[in-house]
């Protein structure tokens, strides 16, 4: 094709071109159910693993430098999805969502037979069907200089700099875990909802809610429990709702609850081998020592413009 | 207090303690950079620890043209905040915790009511590497602060300990002004005297428990202190003005001003 021919709008597509694309459609299906990686998708990893085609990531110029100095390589941006519908439970389908992307991004990872994935990002597109979700895994294969392919990839969601401080502190970051809780509570003695007008703690909500955030975090924890033995909670997302009984019957109260943690294999009592100094950044930002809040915040107006 | 702790908590807690072998599981909300600092300032963290709770705020109007604590709301407030801290202590002491780190107290209202107010507060239980007992608090309880573990590190190298997150509250109704007295103040700079006193009392009350709270934990002083002030749907002139840092003591072997490294001035050009 030219340079220009873009300028002509695309060709129809001819039968042979619908053709392949609806083989290719029916590839990624089937694969995806046997639990494989998609072939095209498999030709692209393995040409990146032996060197046949670039390899491809997505850490910028800095992390780069990073990744060198501390004997990785890059070999190809990796990712997964999951499209999910929540036929039967909104919170265990998060649950379920990001652990079926969490396998399939192994299996790629493993196709390019890397030793770890680097900055994996949790994804999701607003639009689609209502009552779903997509959830998409996005990071970057890398291989560690002088050692074989791993069979069991570890999923690091930390990007490259934290990954070798973590690894330098005998810390592993191994993978995702994800705890999810929901519960339905029926509130027969109508006990929840008050009419007295004094303080006092509503017992059967703050039960409720103690009992559903317990279990997700108990459920965070068996499934990080394979993977590593701590995790590094960075989401926390808790939702409770009333639903009215309608006549003569009691009130509803749901309350869900989901945690997604970084999973870590740390050894006890060993700390980052370096020198912490503390520096001063004269740069405008905020830091402990020239304050993080705002020192004005009596005339909140019209000073972005800048001086005259 | 343990015996507060439903069955599951306790569950969990179990899981917790065994989680000192290697099959057990310790789970935190610290950052990368966070979870680095506090195992370089000595400590292993064992658990997240949580305490919520759901309370329904009870109803009281201030008199339209007078200055006065709501102390109906001022009580709710601090005794909603009281259930989740003691909540969360409770959780971090049945792990065997000698502190609590990065609590992070939030306050949400709940949709279909206005008056219920949910309260969480949640933090990373820790314990020292050496199984040094000297960081509890006076209680021989575990330490709470709202310090990041950047903040911690920086506070133990400053030859600081935390030894409990301290709070003040005070809901104040702000009295309106007289329509005559309005008239009277047509084309002159006038002070409002009594909404500064407002401010002046609601603040200092907020201030003084806080100390009071300090004072009672035995602390040396108040780091990090905020004072801020905010309405949870209240009616207009109805402020909770509330403070809140971490009670401090001296490290038990101190450490001398000039022991401590100067920071270095550096200058990022990244934008």
């Amino acid at each position: 094709m030219g340079l220009f021919d873009r300028f002509k709008g695309p060709p129809a597509p001819s039968k042979a071109d619908q053709e392949a694309a609806a083989r290719r459609q029916a590839d990624i299906l089937m694969s995806l159910r046997a639990g494989r990686v998609p072939t095209s998708t498999l030709e692209r990893l393995q040409g990146a693993a032996n060197g046949t085609r670039p390899w491809i990531a997505t850490l910028t110029p800095a992390e780069l430098m990073i990744t060198r100095s501390h004997g990785l390589k890059p070999i190809a941006a990796i990712s997964a999805t999951c499209w999910l519908h929540y036929g039967w439970s909104w919170t265990l389908g998060h649950a379920q969502g990001w652990e079926t992307a969490l396998t399939r991004l192994r299996e790629e990872a493993k196709a390019a037979g890397a030793n770890a994935v680097l900055d994996v990002k949790m994804r999701t597109i607003p639009v689609g069907p209502e009552d779903s979700m997509d959830f998409t895994l996005i990071g970057t294969a890398v291989k560690v200089d002088g050692l074989p392919p791993s069979a069991e990839p570890i999923i690091a969601t930390v990007p490259a700099l934290e990954f070798v401080k973590l690894l330098e502190a005998d810390v592993v970051p191994t993978g995702i875990a994800i705890g999810a809780h929901y519960e339905w509570m029926t509130d027969w003695r109508n006990a929840a909802a008050n009419v007295w007008m004094g303080n006092t703690e509503s017992r059967p909500l703050s039960n409720l809610w103690e009992t559903v955030r317990q279990r997700a975090h108990a459920d965070l924890r068996a499934h990080a429990r394979g993977q590593g033995n701590g995790v590094l909670a960075h989401l926390n997302f808790s939702q409770m709702f009333e639903r009215e009984g309608g006549e003569n019957q009691p009130k509803q109260y749901l309350a869900r609850h989901i945690v997604v943690a970084t999973t870590v294999d740390a050894r006890r009592g060993v700390p980052l081998p370096h020198d912490i100094r503390m520096v001063v950044d004269m740069h405008a930002g905020g830091t402990p020592l020239t304050g993080t809040t705002r020192h004005h915040q009596s005339y909140a107006s019209n000073d972005a413009e800048g001086a005259i | 207090m343990s015996d507060q702790i439903p069955t599951h908590a306790k569950e969990r807690l179990k899981g917790l303690r065994s989680s000192q072998h290697s099959s057990g599981v310790f789970t935190s909300d610290f950052s990368v950079n966070e979870f680095l600092l506090v195992r370089k300032a000595g400590f292993e963290p064992i658990g997240l620890c949580v305490g919520t709770c759901v309370y329904h705020v009870g109803i009281q109007y201030g008199s339209w043209n007078r200055n006065q604590e709501l102390d109906v709301l001022s009580k709710a407030m601090y005794h909603a905040r009281e259930l989740a801290m003691a909540r969360m202590r409770a959780e971090a002491t049945a792990m065997g915790a000698d502190g609590i780190v990065g609590v992070k107290l939030t306050i949400k209202r709940l949709e279909w009511d206005e008056h219920l107010l949910e309260f969480i507060a949640i933090g990373t239980g820790v314990v020292h590497g050496d199984g040094h007992k000297g960081f509890r608090a006076h209680d021989g309880g575990p330490f709470t602060s709202d310090l990041s573990g950047q903040d911690f590190w920086s506070l133990l190298h400053a030859g600081y300990r935390p030894v409990e997150m301290v709070m003040g509250s005070c809901v104040y109704h702000v009295a309106h002004r007289g329509v005559l007295s309005g008239l009277g103040t047509v084309g002159r700079n006038v002070e409002l005297e009594n909404f500064t006193s407002a401010m002046y009392e609601a603040r200092e009350i907020a201030v003084e428990r806080m100390q009071f709270e300090a004072a009672a934990a035995k602390a040396e002083g108040v780091v990090g202190v905020d004072i801020h002030e905010g309405s949870h749907g209240w009616q207009t002139h109805v402020i909770e003005f509330f403070a809140i840092g971490t009670a401090v003591l001296p490290l038990d072997q101190e450490i001398a001003p000039e022991k401590i490294a100067d920071p270095i001035m550096v200058l990022s050009v990244n934008d």
